[in-house]
């Protein structure tokens, strides 16, 4: 037995985690993240204004005025209204990284509704169907790849990434249709605008946040406690196991899909409608990628998920003060601490499912149940079963 | 004609790097959706490399700053490679969200890393000078053997290293004894962890290196194709091209050799656009969706076939913990 040479890291995966724990676990990655970024920013900024300024910058620039405040909340709610949509969708192990291509086409469908009918028809029309137009080319935008993989098993996540690319330049295509001088860019339309509702920054971030606000707890009752909802998480589990309950695998992928598509299409009809009343290729803001992050994040719960998205515009927004705090050009700063924030959350992932044990450390994993019960009763809730689950093996 | 083939060529070779970095990656069974952003973070080292050289000395050895742009541009691809490659590998996270995260990140760097650490005061100037004069240095022969000259030996040397890397994957892959382990970890590591391969090796191995040929991709964009000029969306054009390297892995049906053809074409459908004459900005934007309705193309009649040549390796996306039955 002495010659046996035993691994130095021995990994197992935990039976079980206390909310609490797993909770401590993720603030204390995101808070190595943002200490680690705030050390390598004022370190490297042509203007320091030290460690803590960093925090400082940050928290002003989510909070500081009452129009920044609005901007923070106008940003949660639209990319959680993204991350809502794709939820739907990967719940069912359907991998839609289309968003951005939904959202632009949600877009699209309103702009060319505001140009061509803003003005000729009465208001209320135009936006009834702008609102109807954006729904339909957003699901439409899902509903052609999830069609494929319905019936071919054609690889979705690709499907769904091209046809980013394809609403983007069909986007490309009216705007140099309509504007024909070459610079790409749109102004902003007036007629057929969305009404503002209260003054200044709010105007545009008070619809947003009530419409998304409203999707999240419809979306978050669908997934949990409708019939539709049931099929969608049985899917995820297991495709056969859903055939042989009887559900119609095919249907549920396809009407899914619509919803996912047409919700991304809603946060276009804000986008456009109300928040920029134009359309441009980059409108989506990379939503559709930052909604996967923010359902990941949020462990496909609508309602954590609202948190996350919370948290990630807090630092997108507080990023932009301290970038012009400490005097950089670039505003691409901040896709830099929002990824490492997503390495060091990723990564704790990792501590939570399973243990580490390193041999010769009082940790040691050993096949003998009466150690095994010894083992530092802090990490294992349930001792007992863990030692039994380790004896059988 | 013999101009836009050439052109074809120099783009499509952009794509066959990034294409055999994720063809590798993707046989050890990791689906890499950072590729995207590892093409941008070698667009960036190569730059750093080649700007390192002139500070050194005014004029720089041709030989040397080629070489520290491909060294730097692998290093940093390669590093977050190894980032990816920790992630989903030790720690076994998910592999979709990880690769986003990549492609996130490394665009993001790379965006701000240019323009802040690398094109300072003359920078520009020593890289297009280093793009044009050393990075396109044609083959000797390429004026005088007329339109074979042009088409074949008229190009830089990232050119020529982009196909031998290929070929030299696609021999690896199907003839070597490494290749054969590393193809039977993407169809199943638990048997072949069974029969005594080291798989982590194996994939660490397989993602850093798939990583670090991908981001000569970003570098061969950047110095070859553009000659040097970085421009200010420089991310963002390596980014879409990126996901079409992603399509192409499925276009090639996980095949380097066959990937040399299919990049010269995606090349071809990509710059075709500005190679017609009087076409107005509503025509381009059409033009520009060819390559990417192609590949949905692709992906359709692949997925109907369904035949077993044409199928991703079986654990693709999977993570491998051996405990697990």
């Amino acid at each position: 037995m002495k010659n046996i040479k035993e691994p130095f890291i021995h990994i197992t995966r935990r039976e079980h985690m206390p909310l609490w724990q797993g909770l401590l676990i993720r603030v204390a990655a995101v808070v190595v993240a943002l200490v680690l970024s705030a050390i390598l920013i004022s370190a490297a900024a042509p203007k320091s204004q030290g460690f803590f300024g960093f925090f400082g910058s940050l928290f002003s620039g989510a909070f500081g005025t009452e129009r920044r405040i609005w901007l923070l909340f106008q940003n949660t709610f639209l990319l959680l209204g993204v991350a809502v949509a794709l939820v739907v969708a990967f719940k069912m192990k359907f991998w839609n990284l289309g968003g951005n291509g939904q959202i632009l086409m949600g877009c699209l469908a309103s702009a060319i509704c505001m140009y061509y009918l803003g003005g000729k028809l009465p208001d209320p029309v135009v936006w009834l169907l702008m609102l109807v137009s954006s729904l339909v080319a957003g699901g439409l935008w899902a509903v052609i790849p999830a069609i494929f993989k319905a019936f071919f098993n054609t690889n979705e996540s690709l499907f769904t990434l091209m046809m980013n690319y394809i609403a983007m330049y069909l986007v490309s295509f009216f705007i140099s249709l309509w504007y024909p001088n070459g610079t790409g860019a749109m102004p902003p339309l007036t007629d057929g605008a969305l009404p503002a509702i209260g003054e200044g920054a709010m105007s545009r971030a008070i619809l947003p946040v009530i419409v998304f606000a409203i999707v999240t707890l419809v979306i978050y009752a669908y997934l949990r406690f409708s019939k539709h909802g049931y099929e969608i998480a049985l899917i995820g589990d297991s495709k056969n196991t859903a055939r042989y309950a009887g559900i119609n695998v095919k249907k549920v992928i396809i009407r899914t899909l619509i919803l996912s598509g047409a919700l991304c299409g809603l946060v276009g009809f804000v986008l456009t409608g109300s928040v920029n009343r134009m359309v441009s290729t980059s409108m989506d803001g990379n939503m559709g990628f930052t909604g996967i992050m923010v359902a990941w994040m949020g462990k496909l719960d609508p309602l954590i998920m609202a948190g996350v998205s919370l948290f990630i515009n807090f630092l997108e927004r507080g990023m932009a003060q301290v970038i012009t705090d400490f005097g950089f050009t670039s505003e691409a700063l901040s896709d830099i601490v929002v990824g490492l924030i997503y390495f060091f959350f990723i990564g704790c992932e990792f501590f939570i499912l399973y243990r580490v044990h390193f041999a010769g450390s009082k940790n040691k994993r050993t096949p003998s149940p009466e150690i095994a019960e010894g083992e530092a009763p802090k990490e294992t809730p349930l001792p007992e079963e863990e030692g039994a689950k380790e004896a059988r093996s | 004609m013999i101009s836009f083939l050439t052109s074809a060529i120099e783009f499509g070779v952009i794509f066959l790097l990034g294409c055999v970095g994720e063809i590798l990656t993707e046989k050890s069974g990791h689906l890499n959706l950072g590729i995207p952003g590892i093409m941008c973070m070698g667009a960036a080292g190569g730059c750093l490399g080649v700007k390192l050289c002139y500070l050194a000395s005014p004029t720089p050895n041709a030989f040397l700053v080629v070489l520290m742009g491909i060294l730097f541009a692998m290093l940093f691809a390669g590093a977050l490679g190894g980032i990816y490659g920790v992630l989903t590998v030790s720690l076994r996270s998910n592999q979709n969200v990880t690769g986003l995260a990549c492609t996130i990140f490394g665009v993001g760097f790379t965006s701000f890393f240019l323009n802040n650490a690398v094109l300072t005061e003359g920078v520009s100037a020593n890289l297009s000078q280093a793009g044009l004069n050393f990075f396109n240095a044609p083959l000797p022969g390429a004026n005088s053997l007329g339109w074979f000259g042009t088409i074949f030996l008229n190009h830089g040397v990232l050119v020529y290293l982009a196909i031998v890397i290929a070929v030299i994957a696609a021999v690896t892959l199907r003839y070597t004894k490494a290749g054969l382990n590393l193809r039977a970890i993407g169809e199943s590591p638990a048997t072949a962890d069974a029969v005594g391969i080291n798989v982590t090796r194996y994939k660490y191995t397989a993602i850093i290196l798939g990583a670090a040929v991908a981001g000569l991709g970003g570098l061969t964009y950047v110095m070859d194709y553009m000659n040097g000029i970085v421009g200010s969306t420089v991310d963002q054009t390596i980014q879409g091209i990126g996901w079409l390297c992603i399509a192409l892995v499925i276009f090639t049906m996980w095949r380097p050799a066959l990937a040399i053809l299919g990049s010269i074409l995606f090349g071809a459908l990509y710059i075709l656009a500005s190679y017609i004459k009087g076409i107005s900005f509503v025509q381009m934007s059409l033009l520009n969706m060819i390559p990417f309705a192609v590949t949905i193309l692709v992906l359709i009649v692949t997925s109907i076939i369904g035949n077993r040549e044409t199928q991703p390796p079986a654990s693709l996306g999977l993570s491998y913990f051996r405990e697990d039955r």
